[in-house]
């Protein structure tokens, strides 16, 4: 699956965090999204990266753009998970690691988990990759500011109005 | 649009006070019966406040963060209700079931009525943002399209 900028991510369909239903699309709703996919709850890197992403919420929340953490995580322990971040963005669980092979984000050196290797991928409203970080290393993760510049290029994409002369 | 006398709702030319609401939450082809509508208004024609005051936006957050987890599987839909493009007359919370409404962040901003109604549809929870849409349709309804 071609996962690199440029290309349309799929849209999963997975439960959230309360195991109710969702589609990727439904959750972007006309705006850009930085999608997440993260090792567990477990992993401390996660850990730390997830509290960074929840700082920026605050600016998401009031700058029509969303974010969506992916994990091998069941509904009850993502929403202890959230909770216990103060998060209020949407995770979304592939306990049964359904989209997992199809997307080839296998974490290969977690053989006891089988977790999702850490990716993330700024997409636009119609879920065209922008940019994807491959967060293997704890450097390779977008921060706070590559975010907020991925949204910042992508907002001036589909928004008509984002410059005026 | 949906009106409210204090208590009971209805749609239409009903009595009552007059609110904008998220129009999928009425528009649905199959409306939940005896739903629980945590109706947090007033029929007062002065209770409003400018969805501008913070408060309104907290209460959006403290349902995006916890009172829409809590209530899972029996969240029907949820909805501001709007006077007009800047002023906020409350929130109803629907759930196929009786929960601890008194947790409902909206009754911060007005007092709550429970009311039993067969007039509202599913809609998925929203994900977010906390504010309205340019397109000034009730929160979380609208999006840029």
């Amino acid at each position: 699956m071609d996962l690199q900028a440029g290309a349309r991510f799929p849209d999963l369909d997975l439960p959230d965090h309360t195991g109710r239903a969702r589609r990727l699309s439904e959750l972007a709703a006309g705006d850009p999204v930085i999608l997440l996919f993260s090792r567990g709850w477990f992993c401390p890197k996660e850990q730390r990266h997830l509290r960074e992403m929840c700082a920026l919420q605050d600016e998401f929340e009031v700058a029509y753009a969303r974010m969506v953490v992916v994990s091998v995580d069941p509904p009850g322990e993502q929403s202890a998970l959230r909770a216990g971040l103060g998060a209020r963005f949407t995770f979304l669980s592939d306990a049964e690691r359904r989209w997992l092979p199809q997307l080839g984000l296998l974490e290969e050196s977690d053989t006891l988990h089988q977790p999702y290797r850490p990716t993330a991928f700024s997409l636009l409203p119609d879920l065209e990759i922008h940019r994807r970080y491959d967060g293997f290393w704890y450097w390779g993760r977008p921060t706070a500011e590559d975010v907020r510049q991925d949204m910042r290029a992508m907002s001036r994409r589909v928004r008509d109005d984002f410059e005026r002369e | 649009m949906i009106s409210f006398d204090g208590r009971a709702l209805g749609t239409g030319s009903t009595p009552g006070r007059a609110f904008d609401l998220d129009p999928r939450c009425i528009e649905g082809s199959d409306p939940v019966s005896g739903a629980y509508a945590n109706v947090c208004a007033l029929a007062d024609a002065d209770a409003a406040i400018p969805f501008d005051q913070t408060e309104v936006q907290q209460a959006r957050r403290d349902a995006l963060e916890w009172w829409i987890p809590m209530l899972g599987d029996t969240l029907v839909c949820i909805t501001m209700l709007a006077l007009d493009e800047s002023r906020c007359g409350g929130a109803i919370t629907v759930t196929r079931a009786p929960v601890d409404f008194g947790s409902d962040p909206f009754a911060r901003l007005f007092p709550a009525t429970l009311v039993r109604t067969d007039i509202f549809s599913e809609v998925p929870p929203p994900a977010g943002p906390v504010i309205e849409r340019y397109a000034g349709v009730a929160w979380p309804g609208g999006a840029f399209r």
